[in-house]
């Protein structure tokens, strides 16, 4: 049987939670690189994918919290979660320095996720192996 | 590491186009070879003279000028997707080339990121 050849994976998310299933399918898909022996170099929060870490989603008690999801599973494989600061402060989603700078009356970002410039997806795509998109589609 | 950004969707209907233009800008200041391909109605956003304070959003002409200012190497149009919306070179923001074939262009670049 021929080696598997390991990976090293940036995931980019453009598509929100509940509008898209861009984050579910990301999900399933980094859940299975992780299982099968792949590593994930940072998942990078692009467009409508910020909502993805929004500390105020709120859904139904009978349906997934993605962002919860999301969160816990970033936290149990140590990987790092970035949401891009130009698409989180045109979409309200802002940690405490941003909420300070801007005078906003309350901050939103949901830990581990932390909010960074393009540049950390320009590293992600220099330093991974392969960087997989996950859009909204339509 | 070079990178094709392909931009798909017309410009004005949502935001993606704009992201994926700040995405080659992002790479260019990285010093990242970078390009950009318009192809289907995204190449609507090559049209000169673009007229958008009806839907009070700035035009993305002057985005698109900055792009050889940033450091972005091309700007290509699928000239099928052109002939498609009656788009000729001349009507078009300067310094755009024609992509005959979109796949052999795919193929020059190790990376491709498209517009959500």
């Amino acid at each position: 049987m021929a080696a598997i050849q390991l990976q090293n994976y940036t995931l980019v998310i453009t598509g929100a939670p509940y509008s898209s299933q861009a984050p579910q399918t990301a999900l399933s898909f980094a859940r299975s690189a992780i299982a099968a022996g792949h590593t994930l170099d940072r998942v990078f929060l692009y467009g409508d994918g910020v909502h993805l870490a929004s500390a105020f989603s709120a859904p139904p008690s009978d349906e997934t919290s993605w962002p919860a999801e999301w969160a816990i599973f970033l936290k149990d494989n140590d990987i790092p979660g970035v949401a891009c600061v130009a698409s989180a402060l045109r979409r309200g989603l802002v940690n405490e320095s941003e909420q300070k700078r801007y005078e906003l009356p309350a901050s939103n970002l949901l830990e581990p996720f932390v909010i960074a410039g393009l540049g950390e997806w320009v590293e992600g795509t220099m330093a991974s192996s392969r960087v997989i998109y996950f859009h909204a589609g339509g | 590491m070079s990178t094709l950004i392909v931009i798909d969707q017309p410009p004005y209907g949502t935001w993606a186009g704009r992201e994926a233009l700040d995405m080659a800008f992002s790479l260019a200041a990285f010093d990242q070879p970078v390009a950009l391909l318009f192809t289907g109605a995204g190449v609507n956003w090559l049209r000169k003279l673009q007229e958008t304070s009806e839907v009070e959003q700035k035009s993305v002409e002057k985005n698109l000028s900055a792009a050889p200012i940033f450091g972005v190497e091309a700007m290509y149009a699928d000239a099928a997707a052109c002939v498609r919306y009656r788009l000729t070179l001349e009507d078009m923001v300067a310094g755009v080339v024609m992509s005959e074939s979109s796949s052999d262009l795919l193929n020059q670049y190790k990376h491709t990121a498209f517009a959500g």
